[in-house]
């Protein structure tokens, strides 16, 4: 199977794939395409031909504690999505692929080999004006077996505190200027909130959509390493993204771990609803 | 199947926010989505059986939620959007 990537774009081989790539590949047994989107009614309203829908807020998740799905009920929802250890599984979604880039982080974290993102998701696909459906496919169920989790792929609070005062790792807040800045506590619209406004002490502010193009898809492997490297990210040091649910970090953790390929990039989920509501934990605002 | 046609992207501002109005037609229904990519992207989404309907709905909607954040210093209370 060849994968279409930019060719200005070498590493991009294997993780991601053009809308062009996805239309040619619709019935392709070996392919699984699922739409994980912001707005989980999206799905419905018409999505790419075959694709299942994924909920982010209740298939993606622990309902009852705060945590990434657990490995049992990851297990049992690749085996319903008709996935097996070997299948391909392109994810794509809304808003440049933020959830999408969300579930393509946790099947990493489960082990799921062959995953990959379509570049510029729903936004895209629409804008070309590619066919859409509201039919659901016929899925046969599978038997899926996930790994431990991949705890190299994950930060939890230890450690992030421990990168915050001993500059352990470096510390990437992808949300946008005003919620660095304490300025609002979340985007408009968007319900997750805190306490406080601002962000953790070390933090470089790099805004997820730096990342990205006017279409959605990502920017080149060259304009990637400028930018992150203008703030001193050069893949040389640990890095830990977060922002302010985990979901907008995990499209900037894909882009450093994937696209530019470093080493040792961490998804923050807990983010700034975890850091912004604890007591006492040290803040910057500048 | 049907396909997204009358594709169009426009970039203004609301309420004092940057936005991006995407409106196309699917069949006989024009579906207009507002986001706001910066900040990180919120969803106002609304349908017509006009592009002029659609995205005056959607940008009604749109400008009641902007008008109620809060651009705040803390404390600030629970939310930043009072009513969520």
């Amino acid at each position: 199977m060849t994968v279409q990537t930019s060719p200005a774009a070498a590493t991009q081989q294997g993780v991601l794939v053009s809308t062009d790539w996805v239309a040619q590949h619709l019935t392709d047994a070996s392919i699984r395409i699922v739409e994980v989107d912001v707005d989980t009614k999206a799905y419905a309203e018409g999505h790419v031909p075959n694709a299942l829908g994924w909920a982010w807020d209740t298939q993606l998740c622990d309902t009852v504690r705060r945590d990434i799905i657990p490995k049992a009920k990851f297990e049992q929802l690749m085996g319903q999505s008709g996935i097996s250890n070997t299948t391909t599984v392109i994810l794509y979604g809304d808003n440049n692929n933020w959830f999408a880039a969300w579930a393509l982080w946790q099947l990493k974290v489960y082990g799921h080999k062959d995953v990959r993102l379509m570049n510029g998701g729903r936004k895209k696909w629409i804008a070309e004006g590619r066919e859409l459906t509201t039919d659901a496919p016929k899925v046969s169920p599978t038997s899926y077996k996930a790994s431990e989790p991949d705890n190299s792929l994950r930060a939890f609070l230890p450690e992030v505190m421990k990168a915050s005062a001993e500059r352990a790792a470096q510390l990437v807040d992808v949300r946008s200027p005003q919620e660095y800045s304490g300025e609002i506590l979340a985007p408009p619209g968007l319900p997750e909130t805190c306490q406080r406004g601002g962000h953790i002490p070390g933090a470089k502010s790099i805004p997820w959509g730096k990342a990205c193009n006017e279409d959605g898809t990502f920017k080149s492997v060259e304009e990637l390493r400028a930018l992150y490297g203008s703030a001193g990210i050069t893949g040389e040091k640990p890095v830990i993204a977060y922002c302010r649910i985990g979901e907008r970090s995990s499209h900037t953790w894909f882009v450093l771990k994937h696209l530019l390929g470093y080493q040792h990039v961490k998804n923050y989920d807990g983010s700034w609803t975890e850091w912004g509501n604890l007591v006492a934990a040290p803040v910057e605002k500048p | 199947m049907p396909k997204p046609e009358e594709y169009s992207e426009r970039k203004t501002q609301l309420a004092g926010w940057a936005v991006n109005i995407v409106t196309y037609r699917l069949g006989t229904t024009y579906h207009t989505t507002i986001d706001n990519t910066n900040p990180g992207a919120w969803v106002v989404k609304a349908q017509g059986a006009t592009k002029a309907e659609a995205e005056s709905k959607a940008i009604t909607e749109a400008e009641a939620l902007l008008e109620k954040v809060k651009k705040s210093k803390p404390p600030t209370g629970c939310t930043s959007v009072p009513g969520f």
